[in-house]
Order: C-alpha cells, then structure tokens, then sequence
C-alpha cells in the first residue's frame, strides 16, 4: 500500500478563505476596512507560524520584522520621493529596503539568539526588539523618536490620486498575497526537505545534528523567510498604508503577543490554523472594540486560557482529530 | 587503507579523562565490539567519533580525511551511522519519516529527493519488520520497536561505518536472539563495517564481533581476537574485580558462545 498524499491540497481551503475575505470585502461596501484587518492578522499569524511551528522556538521580537519592514518602506520613500523619475518605483525600492533591512535583522538575530533555547531564546529576541528601539531614538537617526512622516512626500511625488489608490486599496490587497505567499511557502518548506530537518530539529536538536542535518542553517532559513514576510506584512499595512511611523508605535511587544494569540487560537504549527485564529481575533477584536471598547484584552485573556486548556492543538487540532479517518482529512493540515 | 583510525584521542572533562590515549583501526567491513564496565568512557568514545564532543589530543581519521575539528553533521554524509543508548525517536513524526530523515541527509544527501528518501525508508522498514507501524508516531513505539526504528533510520543514511550504542541492553533473552540475527544479517547484506558497544561480556558480543575491544577507566585494556579477548585475565578481572580461576572462566563462556551457535 502506497500512500501518496497530493502534495499542496491542504492550501485549497487556505486559499478558499482569503479569496472570499477579498471577494466580501471588495464587493460589499464598508467591509473593505475589516477585512483588511482580518487579512493583516491572518499574514502576521501565518508569517510568524512558518518558524514557530517548524522550529518550535518562540519568538517574541517578532515585531522587530514588522518594524523594520515599516521603516525600510518609510525610508525609500522618505528619502527618494524627491527623485520624481523613480515613481512608483519608490514603492518598490522601500519594499526591497524592508527585506533587506530584515534580512539583516535575521541574519544577527540567528547568530547570536538561535544559539541559544527555549525562554532564553524568547528573552534575547525581546532584548533585541527593545534595543533596537531604543537605539532609533537615543542615536536620533532614521528620524529619532520623531519618526518619519512621509504622507506629504509621497503625495508630491506620485499625486493625490494614486496615493489615495494605494493607501487604501493595494496597501491591503498586498497584504492578501503576502498571506497566500506565507501559506504556501509554509506547505512547501513542510513538504521539502527543510520541513524533515526541521521536523527532526524541533523533536531532538542534538540527535538531528548527528544525523547530518545542519540545525542552524535550516533555522535561519526558517527565521530569515519568518522575517521577511512579516517586513512586507509591515511593509505595506504599516508604512504604506499610513504614511509615517514611530519607532514608540512599531516596536511594541503588544503585536507579538498578538501573533501568538492568533497562532494559538487557530492551531500553532498547522496551516489553517492562523486563518482560523486571525478570523476569530480578528473578528473579535473588532466587534469587542465597537461594543466594549478598551477591554478586549480583559476579555481575550481568560479565553486565550481557556483554549490553551480546553483545545492545547487549537481549532484546526480539534477539527483535525474530527476529521481523521474521512475524505476531508487531506485537506486539513 | 583503515576505514577509521583513532590516534591516541584523548577527551577530558574537566579532571575527568574519560578517554585516554586511544589508538584504534577499524577496517571497511569489520565487526567489532567495544566492551567495558559502566564509566569505562566506551560512549564518550563513540561521541568523539562522530562529533558531539571534540578531544583535546589526538586526531580522528575516518576514509582518509581528518575529521578531529568537523562538526557532527559534517561527519555524516561521509558515512558515519549511529544508533543511540537510549532510543532517540523524532517522537511526533512518523516512523516512516523518521527513517527517510535517515535517508535524507545521510551519504546520499545530495542524490535523494523527499520522494526517494520515502522510498528507501519504505525499505528499511521492512527490513526491521517495523511495516505495521510504518505510520504510527515513533514517539509511540515500545522501546525495543524504537530501538529497531533507529537501526533502519542509521541504515537509511548508507554509512560505511555503523555505531550501534548498546544496542541489546535492556532487552529480554528472546528479543536478543533476534536482534543477534538481525545485526548478523545487517552484515551481511549491507557489508558496512559496525561497532558494536556494549556494557557486559555478552554471549552476543561473542557470537557476532569478530574482534573486540576492552575498555576501563578511558582506556583501551585489551583490543584482540574475540575468543582471546573474553578469556584474557585482565578483562576477567575488570569485570569480576579481582583475578578469576581462568579455566574455569574459560570453559563457561565458550560453553556458552557454542550453545549459542548450535
């Protein structure tokens, strides 16, 4: 007997679920704003779980990515808007700044913080985020704690209209694909080889090691692909999308926490999961914050332990475990 | 040429010499059991080769190549295989994964895609007769299924030398018969050179190696044909603690060795 699963079905209902998000929001007027909401929790929730579900290393400077996207977006606007040839090639070049400051980012990151384990590997990552913060504001550079205000800029180089066009469609269409992208990328790192190393990794790092497997090198590769996503995510949600950042409104742990909620709440490790997650925060978010507003995080605590207890594998565990045996489990991952 | 040639390795930790000065040379296709009372640095040994740990003297040369400063997973690829102590399953994966993870990254590493890599593991599977289990967590299996599971996820990787860490202790009369089998079988049909180590003077040591290897206190007491090395004294009194009546040793553990062959 041969069981060879189709390789990329479990994308399908991933997929399915972003296409209608986009389809309710695009189509039905007003729900543009929320679902965009929704799509930037489902894409953090998904960046952020490609390394922690791989690696099962938490990490909590995860907004550093974001934040770094934000800027390199801010800065290649910021500082090349006054080149009118470049266009909307200022876009693309403050996209690119945003990985390649990531990248950076990552690459430091992996070699001194995934060294190391568990809550010292989560507490490293919270000092970099932290220092990095505090680094924008006390040497005052890439604007200090005044940040960059770039909305004016980028009006004068590119006009009311396209500006208008960009913020407050292709900003959060953007955000779309990147998730898509993040899902996928996830499913194939599963299915490839990195996704048995790190498999391996995750299980026994050391006896990973003497099987041949390079831990270290499948976790950058890991965190770098975590890192950027999560820069584009803030790329474009962030630094495109409001047109100034402060380093005291990115760099906030706040945002982490909410990865991990999200993470959490759908199923940490799977692929549906934080589409499932980022709809349920997400939505519960937004509706808390219309009905009881400032205390979604009182409410969202006791669920968060109530889940951690009732559902440990999160809801894609639960529908996972109902789902074995029948024809659906494929699609379930 | 040797396959493995140890030169007078030497591993502290801290005042603790846990080897000392070893010299050793396994060639291609050679069975030999490493033998030694608990402490007497026989796993310290088998980390020195493969990379976990480095020796502060000494020089570790495996197919020619100075392997002393590699990391571990460098020393894969070029075929060293190991079995652990105690069974070290990636438990939430599958058994089937698990072996292609063998598979995947061992000598063949740069040939095999995950398809290939599935395959092979298919193979080994069957080979420890693990094919009932093939989907199961391995994290689930009882400890002597883990410990085959091992034995196929080294053999996957192809390696020219295998590093079998005790693999019978713990295990009941019946399933080292089986395992004794299994191991000369392995010999047979993969023709890869294996060390084996093991805690007592087994009837299995006996009946498979063909050379063997004494070790106390972190140094290599006795390396000689198997028959002379069971019935030197100093291995006798290693064991026993003090100098046995010889032929009285001599005639129970042959007596035994040939019951085993019969």
């Amino acid at each position: 007997m041969k069981k060879t699963l189709p390789k990329y079905y479990p994308l399908i209902p991933v997929f399915a679920a972003y296409l209608i998000m986009f389809l309710v929001g695009f189509s039905i007027p007003g729900m543009w704003q929320m679902v965009a909401l929704l799509a930037f929790y489902c894409a953090l929730g998904q960046s952020w779980n490609i390394f922690m579900g791989m690696t099962g290393y938490v990490d909590f400077g995860y907004v550093t990515f974001i934040a770094l996207g934000t800027y390199g977006m801010s800065l290649g606007i910021t500082y090349l808007s006054q080149y009118e040839w470049l266009g909307i090639g200022i876009i693309v070049i403050g996209f690119i700044l945003a990985l390649f400051l990531a990248s950076l980012s990552a690459l430091l990151e992996a070699f001194i913080a995934l060294r190391l384990r568990g809550a010292y590997f989560a507490i490293a990552c919270i000092g970099i985020n932290e220092g990095l913060r505090y680094l924008i504001e006390g040497a005052k550079f890439w604007g200090g704690s005044e940040g960059l205000i770039f909305f004016g800029a980028l009006v004068q180089a590119l006009g009311r209209e396209t500006v208008n066009q960009l913020t407050t469609f292709w900003a959060d269409f953007s955000v779309f694909i990147i998730a898509a992208l993040a899902a996928f990328l996830n499913m194939h790192y599963m299915r490839s080889k990195i996704g048995y190393a790190l498999t391996a990794v995750r299980e026994d790092e050391d006896a990973a090691k003497v099987m041949g497997i390079n831990a270290n090198k499948y976790k950058t590769i890991a965190f770098l692909t975590s890192g950027w996503l999560g820069a584009a995510v803030g790329a474009m949600a962030w630094g495109l999308k409001l047109g100034y950042v402060y380093p005291g409104d990115v760099f906030v742990i706040h945002y982490t926490v909410e990865c991990i909620v999200v993470v959490l709440l759908g199923g940490a490790g799977t692929l549906l999961g934080p589409v499932i997650g980022g709809l349920i925060y997400g939505l519960s978010k937004y509706w808390l914050a219309v009905i009881m507003p400032g205390f979604q995080l009182l409410i969202f605590a006791p669920i968060i332990i109530i889940i951690i207890v009732v559902a440990p594998e999160g809801v894609v565990g639960l529908l996972k475990s109902k789902l074995k045996g029948t024809k659906l489990e494929m699609f379930i991952e | 040429m040797a396959l493995l040639k140890l030169e007078n390795v030497t591993k502290r930790f801290g005042g603790l010499v846990a080897v000392d000065k070893v010299s050793l040379e396994i060639q291609p296709g050679e069975f030999i059991g490493i033998v030694g009372p608990n402490g007497s640095g026989k796993t310290t040994l088998f980390n020195v080769i493969n990379g976990v740990y480095r020796p502060e003297e000494g020089k570790v040369i495996f197919d020619g190549k100075d392997i002393t400063r590699m990391p571990a997973f460098k020393r894969t690829p070029l075929g060293l295989g190991r079995t652990f102590q105690i069974p070290r399953p990636f438990g939430s994966a599958s058994v089937r994964e698990n072996v292609a993870i063998g598979a995947m990254f061992g000598t063949l590493a740069d040939k095999v895609t995950v398809d290939n890599a599935l395959e092979i593991a298919d193979r080994y599977i069957n080979m420890v007769g693990l094919e009932a289990y093939r989907d199961k967590a391995a994290g689930t299996l009882t400890p002597v299924e883990k410990k085959l599971m091992e034995i196929a996820r080294a053999l996957a990787m192809r390696p020219k030398l295998l590093l079998m860490d005790e693999a019978m202790a713990g295990m009941n009369p019946k399933d080292i018969d089986g395992m004794v089998k299994f191991i000369k079988r392995i010999k047979e049909e993969e023709k890869i050179a294996i060390v084996s180590m093991v805690e007592h003077i087994m009837r299995a040591v006996a009946g498979l190696a063909e050379r063997v290897v004494v070790m106390n206190q972190g140094a290599k007491l006795v390396d000689a044909k198997t028959e002379e090395a069971l019935t030197d004294p100093r291995v006798v009194e290693v064991y026993l603690g003090h100098p046995a009546d010889e032929s009285k040793w001599r005639s129970d553990v042959w007596k035994e060795v040939r019951n085993k062959d019969e």
